[in-house]
């Protein structure tokens, strides 16, 4: 055992030869790992959409050389070339595109394409974007690793006041409708407490019925029946026509709250689906979907 | 008898030299061709003019495309190797460790030990191990005493084995939601690119004294063949050589699995192929498999680079789409 560790070491020392950077700037990435990169980064790769998504709101997308799939927002970053998807990157096309920072995150992108880019040299910046808080912290890293903490500093402020105008809203009523989530059709998927999007449910002030330790928990429609949510919203990348089909399916169960005040909801999920600075806006649209009492103008 | 001794070292060198010239030709293709673009031309540049080279085509080549083309080679050759000494062992031309739910096995055990958190060398390997010889020992316990009906019987609980398996699999994948087996559906159908220089090294560390020992004993495998009489008069220990064999392709079987997933049926187009051309020989057939296993799984694990326009798709695809047609043919031609 003794010997495979130390050949093992032999080749790895053969493999890792690190290119010496100019100019470089030593930073710790969310996966606690201190690293050399370069102070002025211009080739940057992003690993996942909701970074690709971060960069562009940081005005960076100038040093942007690629990204993975699914990376369609803003439309333009669609044009990006692309690295294979966020769990499964294509190595060869990542390293083609000689990136200077490959920006990776921590509980998304394989650990072993994380290391393996690094045994060739490619410095990789992990970031953990999971919930509101934690996107204002990487758009702080980000902003630091790009030269861009001014647009960095000004964003998070932004989102700051629009979700603390969001929080004095919801504090105005004691109301909190029982609001069941429905992210996947078939099955029924909805969200437990550990995710961002339960988050975003409590901070508009609704209860999140399908609260649990399980992150994307299965139902079945008894079940859903049994909770009888006030309001159901339902994200998908389905198009129109899926949506009418559930709503017709849902529209059946008469006696059900949200059936009979007609809050059955639908929305694209782009907004619902990853944690990028667009959380905000999903935020916004999920008060005024739960609490629509608080925007009528009083008469 | 002299006279054949030389005689087979001649074809056995014959065999082993004009596969091996396939083996390195298809790994050269492997090598020039990727998600970069660029091809054979540029890899003849690196090689007779390395200094003028593109640096970033060398870091492709060296660090990305040559660790994944050696894995392949080194899976292939175990799995076909695995294949041969199945079917010698288990006297059925069917046997092969994916059909008969070790490689199931062995990937339950793998799971296993991603879940425990243990590390990829040895831990998962182990768990992984362990995971195929349960198996093993659940199949041969199951169709044991069946003797009429073995050969069906024993394929019969490889099956069930085998659905058993996956069932295990997906029941383990459905009830966590670990990061870590988010690549869980490229792993299970036989996923090589992550491989890396040390990864391919350990497994080599792993596979080539098993390959020494099976080579030991592709006489004594003959020898079984002709019958447990034979073999007694001939002074083979059955039981000791059966239980190293099945125990040394368990291992090697396990080590590919917990690295590169399943990958299915490359145990049975390599060994019948061989044995078509090549007759029953285990002394012939131990380096055709090598050589020409890995051939095989590289050329499979290329076109399953090749043939998607964006991303790859996993190489066990490819070694199912030509693997199970293969099967229902030997299948139905036994069946006569």
């Amino acid at each position: 055992m003794r010997y495979l560790l130390i050949l093992l070491l032999i080749i790895q020392g053969t493999i890792v030869s690190l290119p010496a950077w100019a100019q470089n700037v030593h930073v710790t990435d969310l996966l606690g790992r201190r690293m050399a990169i370069p102070k002025d980064p211009v080739r940057v790769v992003s690993l996942a959409p909701n970074i690709t998504e971060i960069v562009y709101a940081l005005g960076q997308s100038h040093r942007l050389v690629g990204a993975t799939t699914y990376s369609d927002y803003p439309a333009e970053a669609d044009m990006l070339p692309k690295v294979g998807s966020y769990v499964h990157l294509d190595l060869e096309r990542i390293v083609f595109l000689a990136p200077d920072l490959c920006l990776a995150i921590k509980d998304g992108n394989p650990i072993a394409a994380i290391s393996r880019l690094e045994s060739i040299g490619i410095p990789v910046y992990a970031v953990d974007p999971r919930d509101l808080e934690s996107v204002m912290d990487t758009l702080s890293r980000i902003g630091r690793l790009l030269q861009a903490d001014k647009q960095a500093k000004q964003l998070v402020q932004g989102m700051r006041r629009r979700i603390q105008a969001v929080e004095s809203l919801v504090a105005k009523t004691d109301h909190r409708p029982g609001l069941f989530f429905q992210i996947g059709i078939s099955p029924i998927v909805s969200v437990g407490t550990n995710t961002f999007i339960h988050e975003l449910i409590v901070q508009a002030g609704a209860r999140n019925l399908a609260e649990g330790d399980i992150p994307y928990p299965r139902f079945s429609k008894e079940q859903v029946l049994g909770m009888s949510p006030d309001v159901i919203i339902v994200t998908s990348m389905a198009r129109k026509a899926v949506f009418e089909k559930i709503r017709q399916d849902w529209y059946q169960w008469t006696n059900l709250p949200a059936v009979k005040n007609d809050r059955i909801y639908f929305k694209d999920s782009g907004l619902f689906d990853r944690p990028s600075p667009r959380l905000v806006d999903a935020l916004e649209i999920l008060v005024r979907l739960i609490h629509p009492e608080m925007f009528k103008e009083p008469s | 008898m002299s006279g054949d001794h030389s005689d087979i070292v001649k074809r056995l060198s014959t065999v082993s030299g004009l596969l091996l010239i396939v083996l390195v030709v298809v790994m050269l293709v492997g090598i020039s061709i990727g998600s970069s673009g660029s091809g054979v031309t540029s890899l003849w540049h690196i090689i007779t003019d390395p200094d003028h080279a593109d640096p970033m085509l060398l870091t492709i080549i060296w660090k990305l495309r040559l660790p994944r083309v050696l894995l392949a080679a080194l899976v292939g050759a175990a799995l076909s190797l695995g294949g041969l000494v199945f079917q010698a062992l288990l006297r059925n031309p069917l046997a092969e460790p994916y059909i008969l739910g070790i490689s199931g096995g062995s990937a339950i055990g793998a799971i296993l030990g991603i879940l425990l958190g243990l590390s990829q060398f040895p831990g998962i390997t182990l768990t992984s191990f362990a995971g195929s010889l349960t198996t093993l020992l659940l199949i041969i316990g199951i169709s044991a005493g069946q003797s009429i009906l073995q050969k069906n019987a024993l394929l019969l609980s490889g099956v069930m084995v085998n659905a058993f398996c996956s069932a295990v699999i997906m029941f383990l994948v459905s009830m966590t939601h670990d990061a870590r087996l988010h690549n869980i559906i490229f792993w299970l159908m036989g996923d090589l690119s992550m491989g890396s220089l040390q990864h391919t090294g350990i497994l080599a560390m792993a596979l080539i004294p098993c390959f020494v020992i099976i080579f030991w004993f592709s006489n004594t495998m003959n020898l079984m063949l002709m019958g447990k009489e034979m073999a007694l008069s001939m002074g083979v220990n059955i039981k000791r050589a059966t239980v190293i064999l099945l125990v040394t392709t368990s291992l090697m079987v396990s080590a590919c699995v917990s690295q590169c997933g399943l990958i299915g049926l490359v145990g049975l187009v390599i060994p019948h192929l061989f044995r078509l051309m090549l007759g029953s020989d285990h002394r012939i057939l131990f380096p055709a498999c090598v050589l020409g296993g890995g051939a095989y799984m590289v050329a499979c694990d290329l076109l399953a680079r090749a043939i998607p326009q964006h991303g790859e798709m996993p190489a066990g695809v490819i070694t199912a789409l030509i693997g199970a047609p293969l099967f229902i043919y030997l299948l139905k031609r036994s069946g006569r």
